[in-house]
């Protein structure tokens, strides 16, 4: 194996979002969780850029800096400032979740080991974002017409909802 | 130069010119901001009929901003009781180091550039919404309501202008087929996309003024409302990280400008073209740091609600009617 300054790279991208995901789940404040959240999303960005996938990376922390961002707000604005999450204790069921993780990475592990990907030469790396354009606009022009009608009717009720309850606070 | 190192086999010798690359560039950003924050307070204060800092270094008081820090750096650090203590001393760095990371694609000159990205221009407004979460985190870590008000502010803010910051960039795009920020500037050889670009080129400069969290556009801080926003409890040198950030703000943010819409380090007329590249550089760079400085002179601060509608009403369907014009003009005469 080379050890390349890619591999490196990789590696500690891979343990900050792995890590990133551990404390996501063991974190016991809210606002604590969304930062762990942060450093998952963002170091799964530097993986994209590591595989020349550099929009969709830019994509990946537009997207998701704006949606952690209205998560966090809302973890702020819906619990109190020191609220915690109570650790759920029970000696079985700890046993049982165990045993089904292990069983599943050693499932995973089986499949994964003799499992042989066919390398084949793309140019998918070259001017990806043009590439990624002409296959919405020709490919799968079906698919992102429609989510893009789901997003405005999304964005139509979002709009309803707000005017409704405006309109009951003035009658009252 | 970059490229080669980047292909080359890493070892100590690479990382210690990448270190000493990085190293030599923020201490140029921290020198322009020593002497950008001077340049504010002197503008500042003879816009309002006084002097500015003159006492510190002489006549001009050029060592003004070098005092100011050094102070700041020898203040105690101060970390309220109430407060939550890890989230409140990561805050100033979540928030600094975006400014700094946008600074790697942005192209100087044709030769000084650090990452020639494909998508130079998306990743710099991706990256620097990043910043957000510091100030968000900072204002809700230092359990102050001021202190979240602030953060809330800013986060609202963030949201909001972000959208018409893409889409007015996105004429240019058009125009340019290509989110390549070198490709953009190589494009305006015939013309600054300011003049190609107007509509888009205002609605750009007033959100980016928003991000940048300036006045008119500074709620996020504002001092007579919530004392000074996120950074209430703030002390020292974790303050001074987040004063850092937002003028490393201003220099990416007024770089950024001169390369999408002033044509970077081209000059204006062929005749000229005898005047180095990073000259003309930074004239266009200081002009655009100027009318920051002059707009923050000018104006009076934004009321809360009426900064909601300005962005989501008035620049949001400019930004739009400026996308569907330009893809008019582009399909019928380009």
């Amino acid at each position: 194996m080379t050890f390349s300054g890619e591999f490196l790279a990789f590696m500690g991208l891979a343990l900050v979002a792995i890590i990133g995901g551990v404390l996501l789940l063991n974190l016991t404040k809210v606002v604590h969780m969304v930062v762990a959240l942060i450093f998952t999303f963002v170091a799964i960005a530097g993986i994209y850029v590591l595989l020349s996938a550099e929009f969709v990376a830019a994509v990946q922390i537009l997207i998701y800096s704006g949606a952690i961002t209205i998560i966090m707000l809302f973890g702020i604005m819906l619990t109190k400032h020191d609220d915690e999450s109570e650790p759920k204790t029970g000696k079985w069921r700890k046993l049982l979740v165990f045993l089904g993780i292990a069983g599943f990475a050693f499932a995973v592990y089986i499949g994964i080991y003799n499992f042989n990907i066919v390398q084949v030469p793309t140019t998918l790396h070259e001017n990806n974002t043009m590439q990624i354009g002409k296959a919405l606009y020709s490919k799968y022009i079906i698919p992102f017409e429609l989510t893009s009608a789901l997003l405005l009717v999304a964005l139509v009720g979002s709009i309803i909802l707000a005017k409704n309850e405006k309109k009951e606070g003035d009658s009252e | 130069m970059i490229k080669e190192l980047l292909q080359s086999s890493p070892g100590w010798a690479n990382f210690g010119i990448f270190f000493l690359l990085g190293a030599v560039l923020l201490l140029i950003v921290l020198g322009f901001v020593t002497y950008g924050i001077l340049a504010e307070r002197k503008v500042l204060g003879y816009m309002q009929l006084r002097h500015g800092p003159n006492q510190v270094g002489g006549r001009w008081g050029l060592l003004q901003t070098v005092a100011d820090v050094l102070k700041l750096l020898l203040k105690e650090d101060i970390i309220p009781k109430a407060a939550d203590k890890p989230l409140f001393i990561i805050a100033p760095a979540i928030a600094f180091a975006p400014s700094f990371m946008v600074l790697a694609t942005i192209p100087f000159t044709d030769k000084f550039q650090f990452a020639d990205i494909g998508v130079g221009l998306l990743y710099y407004i991706a990256v620097s919404g990043l910043t957000v979460f510091g100030m968000v985190l900072g204002g809700w870590a230092s359990n102050n309501k001021y202190a979240l008000l602030g953060g809330m502010r800013a986060a609202a803010q963030m949201i909001s202008y972000e959208i018409p910051l893409v889409m007015s960039v996105l004429g240019v795009i058009l125009l340019t087929g290509s989110l390549n920020l070198n490709d953009i500037v190589a494009q305006q050889e015939h013309g600054w996309f300011i003049l190609l670009q107007p509509i888009g080129f205002i609605v750009f400069f007033i959100a980016s003024i928003a991000e940048l969290n300036r006045t008119p556009f500074d709620l996020p801080e504002s001092e007579n409302e919530l004392v000074a926003g996120y950074h209430v409890e703030y002390t020292g040198f974790r303050w001074a990280f987040f004063m850092l950030a937002e003028y490393v703000y201003l220099f990416a943010m007024s770089a950024l400008i001169t390369v999408v819409f002033l044509g970077g380090w081209l000059a204006p007329f062929g005749f000229l073209g005898f005047i180095p590249g990073a000259v003309w550089f930074a004239l266009k760079f200081s002009f655009v740091v100027f009318i920051y400085i002059w707009l923050r002179a000018t104006l009076p601060r934004f009321r809360a609600d009426k900064l909601m509608e300005f962005g989501w009403k008035v620049l949001l369907p400019i930004a739009l009617g400026n996308i569907f014009l330009t893809a008019l003009i582009k399909s019928l005469f380009f």
